[in-house]
């Protein structure tokens, strides 16, 4: 009898479960984000979340959680939050990776995370300042050649995704620059626009502006082809050396959340995709779009980990003394 | 050339966007919400605003923007309240306000001292607020002028006040400044990308929140005091009636120390990088290097108070003037700001001046307004605020270590800074308790990683050569400030006054 009623029991749990399941979603959708508000995650989530909610009717919860370059939301993504698809974050390349490729204390990896979508990607871009002597990227590159290791180039910190470009610009063109470190995107650009560095390699949608006003000048953009913003600017691709880099922000999920949210999710972000309001908005905020659903951006953080592997392996001893 | 017929509209153009009424509505509303922020231990400006900052979005961006801004300016002076009523700051910007406004409110001239802050902070906040409409873009490219090599230099000048901070023991106070300085090397190496001092664990990877340790070394040893007291015994209470606004003649007195610390906050706030929790130190210290009677500093003088209020205030107008004349914030909370900006899909940069005129105009103006309503509602909320003076110990304490627990949790949402918190807590009782005074551990901790990640961008930029700091005019002046500071504190330089009176 026990049996019995604990079997009925049972059923009625996995009925229901999977009736509510079948109604994804039926409560808001919990974001977590790895970064402060304002920044560049949360762009993507004002961004998008509008035009998430009203297709998949219910709304989203965005959850700051700052620290170690989005480590602690990452982690509690993937050892710590329910997988029944309630519980997604913003994940952005190359942090998401290079965090554990660097440092060990990182104890997750992307295997932990089921894809949704990629939205945007920023390409990197080399910039000068305005007055600067390098009018062409290949003048900045004869210069490089002509004097080896001398050229002052800024990265937004050791570990993120222009030192990452950097490294692997030297490594293509056999080149050699004097790497500098910066707190952030912001600082690099500046001190290149100041004339305090002969270049910085940043991004385009942070740039963008100061480009445009004719602050700085930006010499190539490492992408496989021009950008319509700046139609001008050659890609290096162009100059012979095939270098395609730059940071990413989308979506993933824990690993094991219901097939039938996951297919909710993924369709929810290729329905946003093809809406030209939505196309329009992210013009207007200067995010070129990228998008990547499911496996495709499986695939593409799969091969993004593999890359920065290499090179860090390459480089790490010269960082990391014993 | 400076104020094109552009200008003078766009600047005309601002004030009549920002009186409507639903604008001034957003920033009465952000001044009296950034007054209470500031005034509650714990609770920063630029926590505040990035709490606040997702309710915007639904808001128009001049008014959502403008109403961060009047909560920035709000916060700057209602810090000020709780460090002087209870030892407390109630914003990083306010850790200076306490050495002279606490022993002040122990005299039982709180009034006076709130008085004084309020005035401070008010002319601080104007003239920064005209600074930041008028010459902007004079000032901005200022802004840039500070690269990895004046960083440095103003970094160095910065750690010379603790020497100014150590009033018996030069020797405790200088280990406490050093403990600041290794405390500040905790966390990710932005040059090696090394995890230093972290024990695996994730959350000392972003280094210790400065916030944290401010509320644990200020706030949790004076609850403890607070607790320890008997309430019989209680010390003196401030008069409520207690007239509050200085007179014109200490206002006369006081008006060269307001002037020289706005300017000094402008010019703090304009740098990338530092803000209001820098400025109020700079300020104290120029003040006390003016004054002819240095030894009464930490005594509760007058002017202490109003260096550091108008110091911090002042850094509200300077730190927007690079934010809206180049797109770089000039200090935490106005990069906060610029978020919000971008989110309303405002690409901040140089198009703020001229596309978005509407925005930007209406913003200053706002900034300019917030100051004076500030003054209205400091009037009025600090008298109410004065009867903290009369809650028993017993019952202050534990609301002390309750704010002190929702700050520290409130700024990464984060229950590992609650812990952080009250280590420092202890660590700051444990100081008091050796007489090691906490306000050198502050500088250190503020300006370490500024100083080494500097040093290490302008060798790097210098290709090894320590001569790069020689070939800024700014760096060498800093630096010999600096050298000159300490020479004033060795016996050497009083040999050679002394020669020069003999002579």
């Amino acid at each position: 009898m026990k049996k019995a009623i604990v079997a009925v029991f049972m059923v009625l749990v996995v009925i229901t479960a999977s009736f509510g399941q079948a109604n994804y979603p039926t409560k808001p959708i919990t974001v977590l984000q790895g970064f402060s508000p304002g920044g560049g995650s949360d762009q993507l989530a004002q961004l998008t979340q509008p035009f998430l909610e009203k297709i998949l009717g219910k709304s989203f919860i965005n959850q700051y959680i700052p620290g170690a370059t989005g480590g602690i939301a990452w982690f509690q993504l993937a050892k710590q939050s329910p997988k029944d698809g309630y519980t997604i974050s913003i994940t952005n390349t190359p942090m998401l990776m290079t965090n554990y490729i660097m440092n060990p204390d990182f104890k997750y990896t992307i295997h932990d995370f089921e894809p949704i979508a990629n939205v945007v990607t920023d390409p990197g871009i080399i910039v000068v300042n305005k007055d600067s002597p390098y009018k062409t990227v290949q003048d900045f590159l004869a210069a490089a050649k002509e004097k080896p290791g001398q050229l002052t180039v800024g990265n937004s910190g050791t570990g993120g995704d222009d030192f990452f470009t950097t490294l692997i610009v030297q490594k293509i063109t056999g080149l050699k620059f004097q790497m500098v470190p910066f707190s952030g995107d912001g600082p690099s650009w500046q001190a290149a626009m100041a004339g305090k560095i002969d270049a910085s390699f940043n991004n385009l949608g942070i740039t963008y502006a100061q480009v445009k006003a004719g602050n700085l000048r930006a010499l190539a953009i490492f992408a496989e082809e021009r950008n319509p913003a700046l139609p001008d600017v050659p890609t290096l691709k162009e100059v012979g050396f095939h270098v395609v880099s730059g940071s990413s922000r989308g979506y993933s999920a824990p690993k094991g959340i219901p097939a039938i949210a996951k297919e909710k999710l993924l369709s929810a972000f290729a329905e946003m995709a093809k809406n030209p309001d939505f196309v329009k908005a992210a013009a207007n905020m200067a995010l070129p779009l990228d998008i990547k659903i499911g496996d495709d951006y499986g695939k593409y953080l799969q091969e993004q980990e593999e890359i920065f592997k290499a090179v860090w392996d390459e480089v790490k001893d010269q960082y990391r003394t014993k | 050339m400076l104020f094109t017929p552009t200008i003078v509209n766009n600047i005309v153009g601002g004030l009549g966007n920002l009186l409507q009424i639903s604008n001034i509505l957003f920033v009465l509303f952000g001044t009296l919400i950034g007054l209470f922020v500031g005034a509650m231990p714990g609770l920063s400006a630029t926590m505040a605003i990035a709490m606040l900052l997702p309710l915007t979005f639904n808001l128009s961006a001049e008014t959502g923007i403008s109403m961060l801004a009047a909560l920035y300016m709000g916060a700057m002076y209602g810090g000020s309240i709780s460090a002087i009523l209870i030892k407390t700051p109630g914003t990083p910007a306010a850790a200076a306000t306490i050495l002279d406004g606490f022993p002040m409110a122990q005299k039982g001239q709180a009034g006076k001292a709130l008085g004084i802050s309020l005035v401070a902070s008010t002319i601080g906040g104007l003239i920064s607020g005209f600074a930041l409409l008028l010459i902007a873009p004079l000032l901005g490219n200022v802004a840039l002028q500070f690269g990895p090599v004046e960083l440095f230099a103003v970094g160095v000048f910065g750690m010379t006040i603790i020497g100014s901070l150590t009033d018996k023991s030069v020797m405790k106070g200088l280990l406490s400044g050093v403990f600041g300085l290794l405390i500040a090397t905790i966390g990710m190496d932005t040059i090696s990308g090394t995890a230093r001092f972290t024990f695996g664990i994730l959350n000392l990877y972003s280094g210790i929140p400065f916030t944290v340790a401010l509320i644990g070394l200020f706030s949790v040893p004076q609850a403890i005091r607070l607790s320890m007291q008997n309430d019989d015994e209680a010390p003196i209470t401030s008069d409520v009636k207690d007239r509050m606004l200085p007179t014109l003649k200490e206002l006369w007195f006081l008006l060269p120390t307001i002037l020289r610390s706005a300017i000094i906050g402008i010019f703090v706030g304009l740098i990338p990088g530092t803000g209001g929790d820098t400025a109020c130190w700079y300020a104290y210290n120029e003040t006390k290097r003016f004054s002819k009677h240095k030894e009464l500093f930490g005594t509760g003088l007058p002017e202490g108070i109003a260096a550091a209020e108008s110091a911090n205030n002042a850094v509200v107008g300077g730190a927007l003037i690079p934010t809206i004349s180049l797109g770089i914030p000039g200090s935490s909370a106005t990069a906060v700001l610029m978020g919000g900006l971008m989110v309303h899909g405002i690409m901040p940069g140089p198009t703020l001046m001229t596309q978005y005129a509407n925005v930007t105009y209406t913003l200053i103006w706002a900034v300019i307004f917030s100051v004076i309503s500030m003054f209205v509602m400091g009037l009025l909320f600090t008298r109410a605020s004065i009867f903290v003076t009369r809650i028993k110990n017993r019952v202050l304490a534990p609301i002390i270590i309750i704010l002190c627990v929702i700050g520290s949790f409130a700024i990464n949402n984060s229950m590992f800074d609650v812990i952080l918190m009250f280590g420092f807590g202890l660590l700051g009782y444990f100081m008091d308790m050796i007489k090691m005074p906490t306000a050198p551990m502050v500088l250190g901790l503020i300006l370490g990683n500024l100083v080494e990640t500097s040093l290490y961008q302008s060798l790097a930029i210098g290709h090894g050569s320590a001569a790069i700091f020689l070939s800024s005019p700014i760096a060498v002046v800093l630096l010999a400030f600096s050298a000159l500071s300490i020479l004033q504190a060795t016996p050497l330089f009083n040999f050679l006054r002394k020669k020069r009176k003999t002579t």
